[in-house]
């Protein structure tokens, strides 16, 4: 601070007192100018934040609480499938620190699914990561951690749990270890399951919980008894077309599907062709009356004999010896008149149903794993004859329920849904098979198969008050190019109540084999039809409907055809019944 | 100013726009709280109120000081609030247990919140008592330190890291404008980095994961990020006009923690969009610029300085927590001042009015005696 020219001090003072005021000055504007940035700054990011992030916030819990993939619900919200925070039990070989023959006995002892010796193995792999357990109990982690080895892991991860383990098991498929859904419905919705603005809302199927757990346990219940290879079954609303319950026996646990073996993960509802016998002749008597082939109830046709049609005969299982008329040859399930039917009715009348039906491919519903029916390659005379009646055309259980549905609610096809109808999911149009007033004929026709009073292949199944109708069939079991004739693929399709049809139910068993109480027979209307009965008893209330005996399907026009129907005949009791009541 | 024979010299000597700016800001406040609390002045608007306007009564009451009583205060105050820091700290050892109140029998005061203005006063007192040929002299330095370091570790041990980090920066922008040489702001936040790279280097795992959580909270949606998706989605959902007065589900169904405290903001611009975070920023920014204006106008160093640091609290707190709210900024946990739930921050903020009102009087008092 010296200067050339000498100053006052006072003076000098008073210069760099004005200096510093004017050096605040400036700061102070520096200051101001760094403020307004800032202010920017936060007008941008309020900006960016209203305009933004108002989209993604259709959530209100937000990102932290949804879950990692959406939850599948039943029809009346029962958790079918959620995700849970599991802890997971690792192996980081490389980090390994304590004594591995210490360590690996000490897991040995923990988790014995393998010996020390194993773990050992696994403790000197070369594999960066290796899964010891998933899903594993706190216990367990617990004393993992107390054997305190940093190479052991312990992570919370998201599991995919299905609280209700093999309930509508090849309905909801399963996940794969990361996450996304490889099988049934967990397959079709995830996108959706996964999608950040829709996840936190669950899925509702059409499913019903309580009627799937009752179906899963008579089907099984019949399975078992019958020792069948296979079981399939279903209930469906005749007109939105939605599925109430379907079960493929056997099963799997989705929670840990990689236990069962392969043919238990086929869902034999979609996935499997059978050939499904006499349940097509209410498809053949449908079309025949809807094309004018069949004009009167009362029309005969000749069943003294069986029909030889050149190499081929066809006969039935329990010859009439005389002329049959429409409700008669439909009660005993008459193979010959149905055959002169089809024969009336020819190959492109059949077949134009068949695909108006959906036969001509795999079942319309949601699910990827699905089989295309099997027509027959050759369309000759007795084809024609033949698929009348349902042999030489294989369909899966679903495509025979869709078709009953549209037959008896007023002629009109809808594709089945596994997804609750509503807003987001609305009944389809669909598209006219059949006539209502055909329709209205179809039901009459098959109550009556069932009703006792008429005596017909179904009425094993019938339950007071729940105007079941519907349709027995049994084929041979098609196996290595022909058929195999001591086992059966026995069937049940049928809907109720009758009067004001609601629900279509089936059953299909897959080889069963005879017991005692059956006196040797396997056909649908031993081994099926009670089963359809007690299932009905069941889930009838549940659904809504009402036991009532005062109403029923009006068929005082038909009873009257029948021969001598239900007035007294031979009372016929054991094997001698039982050769009577055949599909 | 308002010149009319009717009203008294004193009260027309008041600032209104910004007293009417200040009341406008805590009227938008207290219909906030209200929506907050489901359409209720209980239990926040009323309270809330009743405090702000016993506050505004202090801080006019403060406006009448001179600048020279103000001076004589600083020190005695200091030391006072050095003390109660340190009492504190020694009855929540005592209590056992994080302590940030004392409680002086009729009011719990919180020395901690008072000592943000009283920080700037002080350096401002002593860049005043500082020869002007000093300034570039290692003696402006230390003692501005030791000032800020003393009642900034206290603070920090409460622990208090948004109080404790308002003081640092409310002392070292007093130390900035007295004119500090630049070198020495821009050494120290250069020194910052490697200093923080080495610290880095020698943490865990664990404690780097805590660093990194709290610089950037989304990183940790279902800890600390929580509170700052909660906010964002909130004032997102508000979009340009809001749902309405009211009409807030976020806030009204409990989704953003801290509605009616520290995010209220979020909880504000869900109501009123926008459009009415714009214009509460806008009133915000009103007063501290006319606080930098009267920095500006003041004719004396420890004005200025004084002034411009109490600027500069404000703007901290507001912009701190806009940045907190919107995820720019780590959750410190500092309040919206005058709008969010509490009394300190409202008491600070009328003292720092009171204070730049009676500088912005104490200038006019002697333009106008000279003219």
């Amino acid at each position: 601070m010296t200067g050339l020219v000498a100053r006052p001090d006072r003076v000098r003072l008073a210069g760099q007192r004005q200096q510093s005021l004017a050096l605040v000055h400036f700061r102070l504007m520096v200051v101001m100018l760094l403020f307004l940035g800032v202010v920017g700054v936060i007008a941008l990011r309020l900006l960016y934040v209203s305009i933004f992030v108002g989209g993604g916030a259709s959530t209100p819990a937000g990102d932290g609480l949804l879950p990692a993939r959406g939850d599948i619900v039943d029809r009346n919200g029962v958790p079918l499938a959620t995700t849970i925070q599991a802890w997971s039990i690792g192996l980081h070989p490389r980090q390994l620190v304590n004594d591995a023959m210490e360590v690996s006995e000490k897991l040995a002892q923990l988790m014995p699914e393998h010996s020390a010796a194993q773990y050992f193995a696994m403790l000197h792999s070369n594999k960066s990561f290796i899964y010891l357990r998933r899903r594993a109990t706190p216990e367990l982690v617990a004393q993992v951690n107390a054997i305190g080895e940093p190479a052991l892991a312990l992570a919370q991860e998201p599991e995919r749990l299905y609280p209700q383990t093999t309930l509508a098991a090849h309905v909801l498929g399963w996940t794969d270890i990361d996450g996304r859904g490889v099988f049934g419905m967990e397959k079709v919705l995830n996108n959706r399951l996964l999608d950040p603005a829709k996840r936190g809302q669950p899925v509702a199927l059409s499913i019903d919980t309580r009627v799937q757990a009752a179906l899963e346990e008579e089907l099984s219940a019949a399975k078992d008894k019958f020792t069948a290879a296979a079981g399939s079954a279903l209930v469906m609303d005749v007109h939105t077309g939605e599925v109430i319950a379907m079960v493929s026996l056997p099963t799997f646990n989705p929670n840990d599907p990689g236990a069962t073996g392969i043919d238990s993960l086929r869902n034999n509802v979609t996935q499997s062709v059978y050939e499904l016998g006499s349940t097509f002749k209410a498809i053949t008597l449908a079309n025949a009356i809807d094309s004018g082939v069949v004009t009167s109830m009362a029309k005969k046709y000749d069943a003294t004999a069986p029909l030889q049609i050149g190499r081929f005969k066809i006969h039935d299982e329990e010859p009439a010896g005389r002329w049959l008329d429409i409700p008669e040859m439909f009660t005993k399930s008459s193979n010959i008149v149905t055959a002169r039917i089809a024969d009336e009715l020819g190959q492109s009348r059949e077949t134009a149903m068949f695909k108006k039906l959906g036969f001509g491919a795999p079942p319309e519903i949601e699910l990827t794993a699905k089989a295309k029916p099997l027509w027959p390659t050759y369309w000759g005379r007795t084809t024609v004859m033949t698929v009348g009646f349902g042999h030489g055309i294989a369909v899966t259980p679903l495509n025979l329920a869709i078709s009953y549905a549209a037959l008896v609610n007023g002629g009109t096809y809808h594709p089945a849904t596994l997804i609750k109808r509503g807003p987001d999911n609305p009944v389809p149009t669909g598209h006219r098979v059949i006539s209502e007033a055909t329709s209205a004929r179809i039901r009459q026709l098959l109550r009556l198969v069932v009703l006792p009073a008429a005596d017909g292949t179904g009425k094993k199944a019938d339950v007071p008050g729940f105007r079941l109708g519907g349709k027995t069939g049994t084929a041979e079991k098609a196996q290595g190019g022909g058929y195999n004739k001591k086992l059966n693929v026995s069937t049940f399709a049928g809907v109720f109540p009758m009067d004001d049809p609601k629900y279509m139910i089936m059953m299909t068993l897959d080889g069963p084999h005879a017991t005692a109480d059956t006196y040797g027979w396997t056909t649908a209307a031993w081994v099926v039809g009670p089963a359809i009965g007690r299932t009905i008893s069941r889930i009838g209330p549940l659904l809504g409907v009402i036991p009532d005996v005062s109403h029923d399907v009006d068929e005082s026009d038909l009873l009257p055809l029948l021969w001598h129907p239900g007035i007294a005949k031979p009372k016929l009791t054991g094997a001698a019944a039982a050769a009577h009541d055949k599909d | 100013m308002i010149r009319n024979s009717l009203v008294p010299a004193p009260l027309a000597q008041l600032p209104w726009l910004i007293i009417l700016t200040i009341v406008g800001i805590t009227g938008f406040g207290l219909a906030v709280l209200y929506s907050a609390a489901g359409g209720s002045l209980q239990p926040w608007a009323l309270g809330q109120g009743l405090r702000f306007f016993a506050f505004l009564a202090g801080a006019v009451a403060l406006s009448r000081l001179k600048e020279a009583q103000i001076k004589a205060a600083v020190v005695p105050a200091y030391v006072i609030l050095v003390v109660a820091l340190v009492f504190t700290e020694l009855i929540g050892k005592v209590a056992g247990g994080g302590q940030r109140w004392l409680n002086l029998g009729i009011i719990r005061l919180q020395p901690s919140e008072l000592m943000k203005p009283l920080i700037v006063l002080t350096l401002a007192r002593f860049y005043d008592m500082l020869p002007a040929g000093e300034i570039r002299r290692w003696n402006a330095i230390w003692p501005a330190l030791a000032l800020i370091g003393v009642p900034a570790a206290l603070i920090l041990v409460q622990p208090d890291l948004g109080t404790a980090t308002m003081v640092v920066a409310g002392g070292i922008t007093v130390m900035f404008l007295a004119g500090l040489p630049l070198r020495l702001f821009i050494g120290g936040a250069l020194s910052v980095l490697p200093i923080g790279a080495g610290a880095w280097s020698m943490m865990h795992a664990y404690q780097r994961n805590r660093v990194l959580i709290f610089l950037d909270p989304e990183s940790d949606p279902l800890g600390k990020g929580y509170h700052i998706s909660q906010s964002k989605i909130a004032i997102g959902s508000g979009g340009l006009f809001g749902k309405g007065f009211l009409q807030g589900t976020q806030s009204h169904l409990d989704y953003l923690p801290e509605g009616h405290t520290d995010f209220v903001f979020a909880t504000m611009a869900e109501e009123w969009g926008l459009v009415g975070g714009v214009l509460l920023i806008c009133a915000f920014l009103i007063v501290i610029w006319w606080g930098l204006g009267v920095a500006m106008r003041a004719e004396t160093r420890f004005g200025k300085l004084a002034a411009a640091g109490l600027s500069t609290t404000i703007f901290f707190y507001v912009a701190v927590n806009l940045m907190m709210v919107m995820g720019l900024a780590p959750v410190v946990g500092i309040p919206l001042p005058l709008v969010s739930y509490g009394g300190s921050a409202v008491m600070t903020v009328l003292i720092i009015l009171g204070l730049l009102m009676a500088i912005d009087r104490g200038q006019r008092g002697s333009h106008t005696s000279f003219g």
